[in-house]
């Protein structure tokens, strides 16, 4: 299930950053395309919302979650991607990029599903929508860059190999970094934690007077 | 005098730009960025202020941010020591947060700013509040009360502002109760058991207290419990939140209210948990209010004050802001449009203003519309390229032809002049629809909105007929300006207005000024013409999880996704023409 809800986050995320790129383009048919592609993955969301619902508890609140229950962004959305700074040939090769990998990932969950007809239709259905989104951005990318579209895919899957490798740094920095700190928590705060406590225990509870000193606004404290 | 205001990395940030005295523009990032509650360092939002004042960086007199980062740290680390050991998994967590970005502000908007760092200053958390809620309004004296979840320390203040037109300033915060003893933490708590979204769906919760009755206000009474001095504290053996970001509420506290709500379960009022979670909504509702009269009245006998002002994200529950005006003695309340962390950038830079460089007072316009302007021109273009219906209207035709529109049952996607600032809709950036009909509130809630059925949507009514149609106390009329007060619908017209009556008979109601939005106001007199009823449906213009829309082009895409029949965008109409997104694919590519 937690699966399914972050697929449906991404997939939420990514619709997100399309609309937004949709907004921004100067070209009305990758503005129709991109609105058209941003609906398809907001449906994603719900299809994914829905069957983790269905999971959770039962076909009668699926409906009714799928809808009411829209995710607000998380803020990766289309791998990180800010879509203002985006050209829309690097858009449309990044678009092309990561539409392929997420067709051959969900293709593998597809095939791996067939105890479960139900999640595998839903990979299916996806799976159809992906194919429309790879063709047309190929379309778009070699309609808008003739001549350099192989180059611009090449930078974006050099691209989306970068911000992989910043992912898992950032994700080991963040494990050694909690572990330091861990560490720090259980070695050095022990004696400032008993003062702390013992402070807390002889405030008054109610109202207090305001501090003076803090019409100084150049004070950060 | 050029300050520019702050707010950001909590939620909903914003700027604000101040010159001479008065705000000229203020947005939220969310509305530019379009992340819903973006609370990243607004560099958007603070590009535009200067690029439409044409103020340059260098030229700034003043950066304010709306907290002091250094006694927020104290807050976050004092409150890891104090649940030792409990707080381990907090830590680490709370420590990269803080030390990561947070604390580092002044070298941020330095660099970003390229900004002296003299002249970055920094003012409380709810001393921004109370100058955005005292500061904007039309009162020379008022009683103070900002109350939200929490800032750095303080979590409510109760203060007396005075100004003299030209003369000088007084913003005195009197006193302060201090975290983790919080009405917002409180409310937020509640939010989080009902299943809801902390920080975002505690309107939510107001909304489902409609329905229930407040069956469980002494158990409520057992987890927040009042001082002999007036004040309240939290019973902490009920809550998690000061030991762990994970969840809000411990064990006793479910022991104490029963299983929580499985967000994924709709809230079916015709089932038992249904009702229980109902009447939890309801008690909570009630002891906030209770507590919020108690303390406002006890303000009011202390400063003989006739005026309150009232800041911080507790001041969006109108219901409870009803409460205060009937019953606690203050003649007017006024609430800003903006009265939560957003809002304080306004008040950062006003405070600093008056009270740090002490400049004269000022008058500040009092209206919601800080932000970016529409172009009826953008939609044309947009729209024309994709083979819709345009139209270009003169000022009274496009006033005719959307009240021909709502009268024959059409949604109308309404933009025109500048975007609020501010959580509501307040007529700028608004979905406007006839309000007699439920049919019509059940249909916005399913083609646009896609929310739960139990929120309620709102009216807006000119002032001038706002007492026929609701009973409104006396200030009524003003606290419901910027949609600040909830108040009951008349028995006599619940019926033609069951699309904005809320179950218990309420209404959260904007009442409008001609001079505020004239345009809506001629078509709300147009629409009362010829319906005999001059109210109107208006929710934001939004769809569920993104932010209210703000150039044309998002008013666009919106209207090109959801139930929306027509767009008007200052004098520019479109009428749909099939939905872009019914054509097979194959066919728009």
């Amino acid at each position: 299930m937690q699966k399914l809800l972050r697929f449906g986050e991404t997939e939420t995320d990514g619709g997100r950053d399309l609309l937004r790129a949709a907004e921004l383009t100067g070209d009305p048919l990758l503005r129709r395309l991109y609105l058209v592609h941003a609906v398809d993955e907001h449906r994603h969301g719900a299809l994914f919302r829905r069957r983790a619902a269905d999971l959770e508890c039962g076909g009668h609140a699926a409906a009714v979650i799928a809808a009411a229950w829209p995710p607000h962004s998380t803020g990766h959305g289309l791998d990180d991607l800010d879509v203002g700074r985006e050209t829309d040939e690097t858009m449309l090769a990044f678009l092309h990029v990561a539409e392929k990998s997420a067709a051959s990932r969900f293709a593998v969950y597809r095939n791996v599903l067939r105890a479960d007809p139900p999640t595998q239709r839903i990979f299916d259905d996806i799976l159809h929508d992906e194919m429309f989104h790879m063709n047309y951005t190929l379309t778009q990318l070699v309609r808008v860059s003739p001549q350099r579209h192989r180059a611009k895919l090449w930078r974006a899957r050099l691209s989306r190999l970068w911000n992989a490798y910043l992912r898992v740094a950032s994700a080991l920095a963040g494990v050694i970094g909690g572990a330091v700190l861990t560490l720090q928590y259980f070695l050095v705060l022990p004696p400032f934690a008993l003062l702390s406590k013992r402070a807390a225990a002889r405030e008054p509870e109610g109202w207090r007077p305001v501090d003076a000193v803090n019409i100084d606004l150049r004070r950060q404290y | 005098m050029k300050i520019l205001g702050i707010s950001a990395h909590y939620h909903d940030a914003a700027a604000a730009l101040v010159v001479d005295g008065v705000p000229v523009c203020a947005v939220q990032e969310e509305r530019l960025s379009r992340r819903k509650n973006d609370a990243a360092f607004p560099l958007s939002a603070i590009e535009w202020c200067l690029d439409s004042a044409g103020v340059a960086p260098e030229s700034l007199d003043a950066v304010v941010f709306y907290e002091r980062p250094m006694l927020k740290f104290d807050r976050i680390l004092t409150t890891a020591l104090r649940a030792f050991p409990r707080s381990w998994r907090m830590f680490p967590k709370a420590m990269k947060n803080t030390l990561g970005e947070k604390v580092w502000v002044r070298g941020i908007i330095s660099s970003h700013l390229g900004v002296p760092a003299k002249k970055i200053l920094f003012t409380e958390h709810h001393q921004s509040h109370a100058a955005a809620a005292f500061l904007t309004a039309p009162t020379r004296r008022a009683a103070i009360l900002t109350a939200d979840g929490v800032g750095e320390w303080a979590t409510m203040t109760a203060g007396l502002g005075e100004r003299e037109p030209g003369g000088t300033t007084s913003l005195t915060l009197l006193r302060e109760i201090r975290f983790p003893h919080s009405l917002g933490m409180l409310y937020s708590t509640f939010t989080a058991y009902l299943g809801f979204k902390v920080n975002e769906d505690e309107y939510k919760v107001m909304g489902l207290a409609g329905y229930g009755q407040p069956t469980l206000v002494d158990a409520v009474r057992r987890v927040i419990r009042r001082t002999p001095d007036g004040a309240f504290a939290l019973n902490l053996d009920y809550f998690d939140f000061h030991t762990t970001a994970a969840r809000s509420y411990s064990r006793r506290f479910v022991e104490l209210f029963g299983p929580p709500r499985n967000p994924f379960e709709p809230i079916d009022l015709e089932t038992e948990s249904g009702r229980r979670f109902a009447d939890i909504a309801a008690s909570v509702q009630r002891v906030l209010e209770d507590i919020l009269v108690d303390v406002a009245g006890a303000l009011q006998r202390e400063t003989g004050a006739r005026d309150l002002c009232l800041g911080g994200g507790v001041a969006l529950n109108g219901v409870a802001n009803a409460r205060i005006l009937a019953e606690s003695g203050f003649e007017r309340v006024f609430v800003p449009p903006a009265p939560g962390d957003a809002g304080c950038a306004i008040g950062a830079a006003l405070y600093a203003d008056r009270l740090h460089f002490r400049n004269a007072d000022r008058d500040v316009p009092d209206h919601p519309f800080w932000g970016p302007p529409v172009s009826g021109a953008d939609l044309a273009r947009i729209a024309a390229e994709d083979g819709q219906q345009v139209v270009e209207c003169a000022e009274e035709a496009i006033v005719d032809a959307a009240a021909d529109d709502l009268m024959s049952g059409r949604i109308v996607g309404w933009m025109e002049g500048a975007l609020e600032f501010g959580p509501r809709a307040l007529g700028h950036r608004s979905i406007l629809a006839a309000p007699h009909d439920a049919a019509m509130r059940d249909r916005i809630n399913r083609e646009i909105k896609y929310r739960e059925q139990f929120r309620p949507f709102a009216p807006v009514v000119p002032i001038e007929a706002a007492d026929r149609y609701f009973d409104l106390p006396r200030g009524g009329a003003r606290l419901a300006r910027f949609m600040s007060g909830v108040f009951p619908v008349r028995p006599q017209w619940r019926e033609q207005l069951a699309a904005i009556t809320h179950v218990d008979g309420t209404a959260r109601v904007q009442t409008l000024e001609r001079a505020m939005a004239p345009r809506l106001y001629a078509l709300l007199e147009e629409y009362g013409r010829r319906s005999g009823v001059p109210v109107l449906l208006n929710t934001s213009f939004n769809l569920a999880g993104e932010p209210i829309v703000n150039r044309a082009v998002e008013g666009y895409s919106t209207f090109l996704r959801c139930g929306i029949d027509v767009l008007v965008a200052d004098r520019t109409r479109v009428v749909k023409r099939g939905s872009l997104l019914t054509k097979r694919k194959e066919e728009v590519a």
